[in-house]
């Protein structure tokens, strides 16, 4: 009798002394003791034993690389028509299955053409002749919907390309002139867009455009939850790269910027430029430009041309004044460095 | 009490074989190289527990209560990226806890929510409904919470004691009215303690925690720890100076102080939480539930007539102190150090405290004469207390 008695309260003893462990020694993690340092929007100095995670102010690659995409134009394997109309080539791969990096240290299921998101940016020349050998190593059916004018046959909404190798030649004349997207158009729609399968699609005018340092910005922006909402937006996927990536231009030289918006589950976007206007021409069909802004509101697959010049160095932000979507991510920097042509500005400006 | 070496080793061995094939069975099911469970996809889970404002500083405690091991990627203020700091490290075990700092520019009295984003892209929120400066120990407000305790525990308890020259006077049936009322208003404390620790445990624990499980394992546990305690008290009560009466009023003291340990846990968190008017309002409705604390304690201590004047002054403050007390404990663990695990623990302790004192005092009754419980007395004892207890709740 006695020993049962005893054992009770051991029990009790024992149990109650494992609960107030938990209670009073919250089990943290093995400590590491270097001290760090970052420093926040307001300027104050943190300092942490800890690790730093910042994606908006800390140098950091991924893998995807968004510099590299913004100046990288495809003009494919080039032939001509004994009419001497030219060939453009391409070859694009759909897949399903990657795991990317797109912020540091998230994860998430990609959909990509050629391995990236966006997809490679397609260039040609209006009245080209494109044809795309568009191959699905996906486990999905995938397809490429191309916006522009086309036969219906090329549209690439009921030629479902069937999954694990298969293939579909889209042939088509470039045109119209301007910026378009092209994206897959399976069902569930949404699902095929939100993943990442999408590119951008520029036709030059014949006579071309003025020479300038040009680029392609794709505003996206990512649900990696799945609740309906981004979690994360971008000029180019990787949230806050260009803010610590910031992109090198130079004063007095023109700058062209091929802006698509992607955008889903949001019912705009837009895009504003510090420190100057720019020149603005939706879808880029026109030769003259429609507004002269520093603001534009972009639907989803709005898209447009913008052109402008610094004449001032230094540093200037561009984002969406949809402020939260720059405040997570879509948010980046023009680095604006003295042109050597110009000797004007000798002078500082700012502090 | 004879038993031989062998039989005493059989005895051994049968109860430790059965044993030993369980242990077999889960090497074979989890250990190395199984892989007959390898199917179907663990979802990553963590639970921010805690959030406190300090300048230009928000610190968020969060823990894995997941299957898996989780990296802590993002932190976000009302869902706006910051950059933040992670103590020591953003790699989380099962159950491991860090401490996020997102420096932030906060204002005092106003909402926010706090997101913490995982290396898989999932982002897990917690809601504060009014931002305020931790509460930082300092004297004063030691004091201060002091004096709440008082006036929240020992002083409401020290008037429900006296009424204990009244209820002295009072018949038979009477009598057996105030302890059935003792029930009643014990009844519904033990509930509410129960209601208030599944109520933290849904705002502020993992699902992984199993809380309302976890309630009911330690309000079992406590109930049987003090039962068993308790009637060794009364056994040894026979042949010490204790009497009967007064080993169970000093249960019931004991009962209610862990009780009053909750409450004064509830308003410590609800004065750190920055709910300043909020708990105003708790420690006037406390201040008035817990008076009729006093009675329940001086209901079985009123039947021993055998103690002086003198002693019985010293036990009333005595059992006042006990009772009340706590309350000054709670409202400094609440105030300075809040964590909801271990109130959920103390509150659930203080349930299981609370029947076991029923348990007893329902004996006392049937020792006292009424075998069935269903005397008018007792019957209308019970009901009027646990109205009683309703209507001055709805105070707090």
């Amino acid at each position: 009798m006695k020993i049962t008695r005893s054992t009770l309260m051991i029990v009790l003893l024992s149990v109650t002394i494992g609960l107030s462990a938990i209670v009073i020694f919250p089990n943290f993690s093995d400590a590491e003791s270097e001290l760090k340092t970052f420093i926040t929007h307001s300027g104050k100095v943190i300092r942490t034993t800890g690790e730093v995670i910042d994606p908006l102010y800390t140098v950091s690659t991924v893998e995807f690389d968004p510099m590299e995409y913004l100046r990288e134009f495809h003009y494919g394997t080039v032939s001509k028509l004994s009419d001497g109309t030219t060939v453009r080539e391409y070859t694009i791969i759909a897949e399903d299955d990657k795991v990317m990096e797109v912020s540091p240290g998230v994860f998430y299921n990609v959909w990509t053409y050629n391995g990236t998101v966006p997809g490679p940016t397609i260039r040609a020349t209006e009245g080209d002749l494109l044809k795309i050998n568009f191959i699905n190593n996906g486990s999905k059916e995938h397809t490429i919907h191309f916006h522009g004018i086309h036969p219906a046959g090329m549209d690439g909404v009921f030629e479902a390309v069937g999954p694990g190798g298969g293939k579909f030649v889209y042939e088509f004349e470039a045109g119209p002139v301007g910026v378009h997207p092209y994206h897959c158009h399976v069902m569930p729609l949404e699902e095929h867009i939100i993943h990442g399968l999408y590119g951008v699609f520029i036709v030059d005018p014949k006579e071309g455009r003025e020479p300038a340092d040009e680029m392609v910005m794709v505003l996206n922006g990512l649900d990696t939850d799945f609740d309906t909402e981004n979690n994360f937006y971008a000029a180019n996927t990787i949230p806050f790269y260009y803010q610590h990536h910031p992109i090198q231009i130079n004063t007095n030289e023109l700058i062209r910027v091929y802006v698509v918006n992607m955008v889903e589950f949001d019912p705009i976007n837009n895009f504003h430029l510090h420190g100057n206007l720019y020149n603005y021409y939706p879808t880029g069909t026109d030769m003259v430009p429609s507004f002269y802004t520093d603001m534009i509101t972009l639907s989803q697959t709005e898209r447009g041309i913008m052109e402008f010049e610094y004449t001032y160095p230094g540093k200037y932000l561009f984002h969406a004044h949809k402020v939260e979507f720059s405040e997570k991510g879509w948010v980046g920097i023009f680095l604006v460095s003295d042109n050597a042509e110009s000797d004007e500005s000798e002078t500082e400006y700012g502090t | 009490m004879a038993l031989s070496e062998t039989s005493k080793f059989k005895v051994i061995a049968s109860g430790v074989i059965p044993f030993a094939f369980v242990v077999l069975m889960m090497l074979y099911i989890f250990g190395p190289g199984a892989d007959l469970l390898d199917f179907g996809v663990a979802l990553p889970e963590v639970t921010i527990e805690k959030v406190d404002f300090f300048d230009s500083e928000i610190q968020t405690t969060v823990r894995n209560t997941g299957p898996i091991p989780v990296q802590i990627a993002i932190a976000d203020v009302n869902d706006r990226i910051q950059p933040a700091a992670v103590e020591p490290d953003g790699f989380l075990d099962r159950y491991e806890t860090a401490l996020v700092r997102i420096p932030f520019e906060w204002n005092e009295s106003e909402p926010y929510r706090i997101g913490i984003t995982i290396d898989d892209g999932t982002r897990f929120e917690k809601e504060i409904e009014s931002a305020a400066f931790v509460l930082e120990f300092t004297p004063d407000l030691a004091i201060f919470f002091a004096i709440i305790g008082t006036y929240v525990g020992i002083i409401p308890v020290m008037i429900g004691l006296l009424w204990l020259p009244f209820i002295r006077k009072i018949s038979k049936s009477k009598y057996h009215f105030f302890l059935a009322l003792t029930v009643g208003l014990l009844l519904f404390l033990g509930i509410d303690a129960i209601e208030e620790a599944i109520e933290v445990s849904n705002e502020n624990l993992a699902g992984s925690f199993n809380g309302i499980l976890l309630t009911a394992t330690v309000v079992v546990i406590s109930f049987i720890g003090l039962y068993y305690a308790g009637q060794k008290l009364i056994d040894r009560a026979d042949y010490s100076k204790l009497t009967k009466p007064v080993a169970i009023a000093l249960m019931i003291a004991i009962g209610i102080g862990l009780h009053n340990f909750g409450e004064g846990l509830a308003i410590g968190a609800a004065v750190g939480l920055g709910s300043i008017a909020f708990s105003t309002f708790l420690i006037v409705g406390f201040a008035l539930h817990n008076t009729t604390e006093g009675i329940a304690i001086a209901g079985p201590l009123s039947k021993d007539k055998t103690l002086s004047k003198k002693s019985l002054i010293t036990k009333l403050i005595g059992f006042g102190l006990i009772a009340g007390s706590p309350a000054i404990f709670g409202a400094w663990i609440g105030g300075f150090s809040y964590s909801p695990f271990s109130s959920v623990i103390f509150l659930a302790i203080g349930a299981g405290a609370i029947f076991q004192v029923i348990v007893v005092i329902l004996r006392l009754i049937r020792e006292e004469g009424d075998k069935n419980l269903s005397g008018s007395s007792v019957v209308a004892g019970i009901a009027i207390g646990m109205l009683v207890m309703y209507l001055t709740s709805i105070l707090v």
